[in-house]
């Protein structure tokens, strides 16, 4: 392209080529620019494994966490579904309006299956286990009174939902008192969503901090080819050309930081995992930490090529347009 | 081919480097620009490449006018002029062959075709031999040829020369500019800024002589610009 002199052609359009052959030209072009970057990357070891170095650790800690966060929300999944209602129902209900509620409660869309231990049965189950044995029999009455448990369905089981569920419960008329033993759980859950936001600030802030290294590691780069950038230009190079090769060296840094980050939490997990075996060996659990599934580890290695490209892009926008030929 | 009408330039700080200058060089024209140094010879060249822009008056080249040129469309500008410098400007880590290759790549052309025409611009200046050589292993004399060398090689319509023999003895310098010619012949507009008054003695073409920011001389040679 020529502005000043119409019909001079220039560069590809100089000799006729196809669009198949310009574009097999970019690409060469642009592969040609990527490796010399990363030649360059290679020319200083012990800089560029810095920049790396930093960039990964830097995804490492926000991945481990997530990592964390995940498997216990895994092990409290299987908690989760155990959660139970037990519904005791005023002594001087009868039996057949004791079958009259549970009629009505199967038809509950929340309520994924119901128990029903009359008094007497409780009474029976209860010598058995206490042994008191006999002494149990002196009672005059049956001091226990119906229950029925109340196993929600998996939408249900939620703390939240299960707390609705058991007061609505409540209301109903044959109903003394109801129970649901997930405080525990609720302060799980609370514990979890902090930790979780947490996970969350500390990787934005360490995101921030990578794309400032980043954007300084390209600065000082752009500075010192400060007299190649003024040839560049004098000879007619655009802006968009003299980044590329400072957008490449971005891509490479976070290239190669997003997989030091991948070994350094495979290494964490093993190191991790006989330690928590032995924990979950504690509670009869079986258990297997679960890792970073492959779509996990392909936004690890983007968010890190995202954060090296957006660390030089910054860079680059700002410093390149500084350097113009006096 | 390079117009100044009416042009000013006072830089920043109210230092006045050129007034009211107005010349115009045809196209296919080889013109020298001398004065002494501070004249305003740099400015003049630096407004025509546009590293600086003008503050009152107009310079066109190839009748666009310069002033109404985007920031962006500065670099393609640059390509249809080959400017060559007193300090070189080349690449010093890079091969002679990449570096008059430069423009090229630039550009965006083939391999095939960057080839070739880089070894017809070295073979130009007579550096056929040196294309894989660095340029701090060349003399002066020959690293100022590559730069030549690079300023052609993409065939632009204008030539541009910033003291080109700045540092070099009479005879290369002459060779230098029995190189200009060659490319002046070849219809290429040159446009050359020298104080060495001696070499633009030696040959008849139209001199330009500024002197503290005016032009006072605008023709051929003559014998009271050795004067001067």
């Amino acid at each position: 392209m020529s502005i000043l002199f119409k019909g001079r052609r220039s560069g590809a359009s100089d000799t006729n080529i196809s669009l198949l052959q310009t574009l097999v030209m970019v690409l060469v072009s642009h592969v040609r620019q990527a490796l010399h970057s990363l030649g360059e990357l290679w020319r200083q070891p012990a800089a560029s494994i810095m920049t790396i170095g930093v960039l990964g650790l830097s995804i490492t800690l926000p991945s481990t966490l997530y990592i964390m966060v995940k498997n216990t929300e895994k092990i409290s999944a299987g908690w989760e579904q155990a959660s139970e209602i037990s519904l005791f129902l005023k002594t001087d209900t009868s039996p057949a309006s004791a079958q009259q509620l549970l009629t009505r409660l199967s038809t509950w869309s929340e309520i994924d299956s119901l128990t029903y231990v009359p008094a007497d049965d409780a009474l029976k189950e209860f010598q058995h286990l206490s042994g008191l044995g006999d002494a149990i029999a002196y009672l005059e009455s049956n001091p226990l009174p119906d229950v029925i448990l109340v196993r929600p369905t998996e939408k249900f089981a939620g703390p939240k939902a299960a707390e609705s569920l058991l007061q609505k419960l409540k209301q109903q008329r044959e109903v003394d008192i109801g129970k649901l033993d997930i405080e525990w759980l609720e302060r799980l859950y609370a514990v979890l969503d902090i930790v979780r936001d947490l996970v969350t600030l500390i990787g934005g802030l360490l995101f921030i901090a990578v794309v400032l290294i980043i954007g300084n590691t390209i600065r000082l780069n752009i500075l010192n080819k400060r007299d190649e950038i003024i040839i560049m230009k004098l000879v007619g190079a655009t802006d968009a050309f003299i980044h590329r090769p400072f957008l490449y060296t971005g891509f490479w840094y976070g290239l190669l930081g997003g997989v030091i980050a991948w070994m350094a939490v495979i290494l964490i997990l093993w190191w991790m995992d006989s330690s928590i075996q032995a924990f979950a060996a504690l509670y009869q659990k079986d258990f297997a930490i679960t890792g970073l599934s492959g779509s996990a580890l392909l936004t690890m290695l983007a968010l890190s090529v995202g954060l090296g490209l957006a660390g030089s892009m910054i860079s680059v926008q700002r410093h390149v347009k500084e350097i113009e030929p006096k | 081919m390079i117009k100044f009408e009416q042009v000013s330039k006072t830089y920043p700080g109210g230092q006045r480097a050129l007034s009211k200058v107005d010349f115009h060089i045809e196209k296919g024209e080889m013109a020298f620009l001398t004065g002494h140094s501070g004249a305003g010879k740099s400015t003049l060249l630096k407004l025509i490449s546009i590293m600086e822009r003008p503050t009152v008056g107009r310079v066109l080249i190839n009748g666009h006018d310069l002033n109404t040129i985007r920031r962006r469309d500065i670099a393609f500008i640059r390509r249809d002029i080959g400017m060559i410098f007193q300090s070189h400007q080349l690449l010093m880590d890079k091969s002679v062959f990449d570096n008059v290759a430069l423009p090229l790549i630039i550009e965006g052309y083939t391999r095939k075709e960057t080839t070739k025409r880089v070894e017809a611009a070295l073979e130009m200046v007579g550096l056929s031999d040196k294309s894989r050589s660095l340029p701090i292993t060349l003399s002066g004399g020959e690293q100022q040829r590559v730069g030549i060398a690079r300023a052609v090689v993409n065939k632009p319509p204008l030539l541009l020369a910033d003291e080109p023999t700045g540092n070099l003895d009479p005879k290369l310098s002459m060779e230098i500019v029995r190189l200009f010619e060659d490319f002046n012949q070849a219809g290429v507009s040159v446009f050359i800024a020298t104080h060495d008054l001696g070499l633009i003695a030696r040959m008849r073409y139209r001199t330009l002589t500024l002197k503290q920011g005016k032009m006072i001389t605008d023709g051929l040679t003559d014998s009271d610009l050795e004067a001067d």
